[in-house]
C-alpha cells in the first residue's frame, strides 16, 4: 500500500481542525477519498474482481498468503466490524461461503480460512473492513498460531458473565431483540426426526464430491 | 435439532457436556473455550450439526456471524480488549480439529502471543491472472442468497407507574405546550 505522506505539526493541526468543521456528508467523502478500498470500489483503483453484487466486492489480494486469496470487502466504508448493520453482516458471510464453495471447486483448494481482524492489535492494516479468504492444502507453509491458555474455572465463569452483562445491554438497546442468552434445560428431541434431518443434510450435499472429501477428512461418514 | 452422536460439539450443544454459554437463540450457541488463546475467546457454532461452512444453509450462516459481530463488540466493550479477530478453520488443511463447524472469537491484546499473519506470496502477473479467471468462472454461479423473513416481534409495551408527583409534573409540562 502507498506510504501515507508525513505531514508537518501544523500541517496535521489545519487537517484536524478541517475534519472537525466537516459535516457528515462531507467526512464521509473525506474518508472515501482517502481509502485505498473505496477507491478501488469506485473503480479508480485497478483490482482484479472475483465477484460484486450491491453490498461487496470480492477481489484478489496482491500479497497472497496462497494464489487465489480473495479480500471480500464492503461497498459502504467501515473502518471495524461492529459497526455494520446485521443485514448486511449476513450477507457478507453468504458472499464469504460461496466464495469459500468457489475455491474447492475450482482451484483445488483442500479447505478455506477465515479471517476478520478488528483493530490493529489483531493485524488490521487498512482503515477499511475486509474478510479475508484464504484457499489452503496440506503442506502449504501457512502457521496460524492460537496458543492454548489454561484458564481456572473462576475466571471463566467471571469473563463469560462481564461478556453476557455486556451482551444483554447491548440487546435492550436495540428493539428488534435477539433474544437475550437463556441458558434454559434443553427440550429433549425425538431421536426419529433428528436422524432424518441428518440425511436431509447429507442429500443437499451429496451432489458436490468436494464436499464430501473435504468433511470425509475430519472424520465424519 | 440435527445432532450427531459422538460429536463433542452437539454434546456441548444438547448439555452433556458442561461449557460456559454467553450467547444461546434457537439456531446458534456461543461458549467460552476453556482452553482459550486468550481470556474471553469464544466458540460460535450452529445448533444443527454441520462439518464444513459449505454446508451450512445461508440463514444459519447469517445469524452465527450476526451473533460473531455481537459477541466482538461485547469483548471490546467488557474486557478491554485492543482488538478482536474472527477466525474460521475450514477442512483439515486450514487448521479444523473438530468436525462441527464453528466460528473462533478471539480477543486481542497487542504481544499476546497469536499469530494469524503470513509471507505473502510471490506470483507472477500471468499466475495472477489464471486464478482470477479460474474463480470468476465459478463465482458467475454466485447471486442468490437466502434471506430470512423478518417476522414481527411483539413487544409488551413498558408498565410505568408515575407517583402523583411525576404525574402532576407531566400533567403541567403539557400545558406548557402551545
Amino acid at each position: 500500500m502507498a506510504e501515507q505522506p508525513q505531514l508537518s505539526p501544523e500541517q496535521l493541526k489545519a487537517l484536524q481542525e478541517r475534519i472537525k468543521q466537516m459535516s457528515p456528508e462531507e467526512l464521509k467523502e473525506f474518508q472515501k477519498k482517502q481509502c485505498v478500498f473505496c477507491q478501488i470500489v469506485a473503480g479508480k483503483v485497478q483490482s482484479k474482481k472475483i465477484y460484486d453484487d450491491d453490498k461487496v466486492l470480492a477481489i484478489l489480494d496482491i500479497n497472497p498468503a496462497n494464489p487465489g486469496h480473495v479480500l471480500l470487502v464492503t461497498k459502504e466504508h467501515y473502518a471495524i466490524m461492529p459497526q455494520i448493520p446485521d443485514d448486511e453482516v449476513a450477507h457478507v458471510f453468504m458472499a464469504a461461503k460461496s466464495l469459500s464453495n468457489s475455491m474447492l471447486k475450482s482451484i483445488d483448494a483442500q479447505g478455506t480460512n477465515i479471517i476478520v481482524a478488528n483493530g490493529i492489535a489483531a493485524g488490521q492494516r487498512a482503515q477499511h473492513f475486509m474478510v479475508h479468504i484464504i484457499p489452503r492444502k496440506e503442506n502449504d507453509g501457512i502457521n496460524f498460531v492460537l496458543p492454548q491458555k489454561e484458564m481456572p474455572q473462576n475466571e471463566i465463569e467471571a469473563v463469560g458473565n462481564k461478556l453476557i452483562a455486556a451482551l444483554v445491554g447491548a440487546a435492550e438497546e436495540e428493539k428488534p431483540v435477539i433474544p437475550a442468552k437463556i441458558p434454559e434445560p434443553k427440550r429433549e428431541e425425538p431421536k426419529k426426526e433428528s436422524k432424518k434431518s441428518e440425511a436431509e443434510t447429507k442429500q443437499e450435499t451429496r451432489s458436490s464430491i468436494n464436499l464430501d472429501d473435504i468433511s470425509k477428512m475430519l472424520g465424519v461418514k | 435439532m440435527a445432532i450427531k452422536p459422538n460429536c463433542i460439539v452437539c454434546g456441548i450443544i444438547e448439555n452433556k457436556i458442561p461449557s460456559k454459554k454467553v450467547y444461546e437463540d434457537d439456531l446458534v450457541l456461543a461458549v467460552l473455550d476453556v482452553n482459550g488463546a486468550n481470556a474471553g475467546h469464544c466458540f460460535v457454532m450452529p445448533k444443527n450439526h454441520y462439518s464444513i461452512l459449505e454446508q451450512v444453509p445461508d440463514i444459519e450462516i447469517g445469524r452465527l456471524f450476526q451473533a460473531s459481530n455481537k459477541i466482538s463488540s461485547a469483548i471490546f466493550e467488557s474486557l478491554g480488549a485492543q482488538g478482536t479477530n474472527i477466525f474460521v478453520t475450514n477442512g483439515v488443511p486450514a487448521g479444523q480439529t473438530v468436525a462441527h463447524f464453528t466460528i473462533n472469537v478471539i480477543p486481542r491484546k497487542e504481544n499476546d502471543g497469536i499469530n494469524l499473519q503470513w509471507q505473502p506470496k510471490q506470483m507472477s502477473e500471468e499466475e495472477m491472472s489464471t486464478v482470477e479467471l479460474k474463480l470468476k468462472e465459478q463465482t458467475k454461479n454466485i447471486g442468490y442468497f437466502e434471506k430470512e423473513e423478518k417476522k414481527p416481534r411483539i413487544h409488551a409495551p413498558k408498565q410505568v407507574v408515575l407517583s402523583e408527583e411525576e404525574e402532576e409534573y407531566f400533567t403541567k409540562q403539557m400545558r406548557r405546550l402551545p
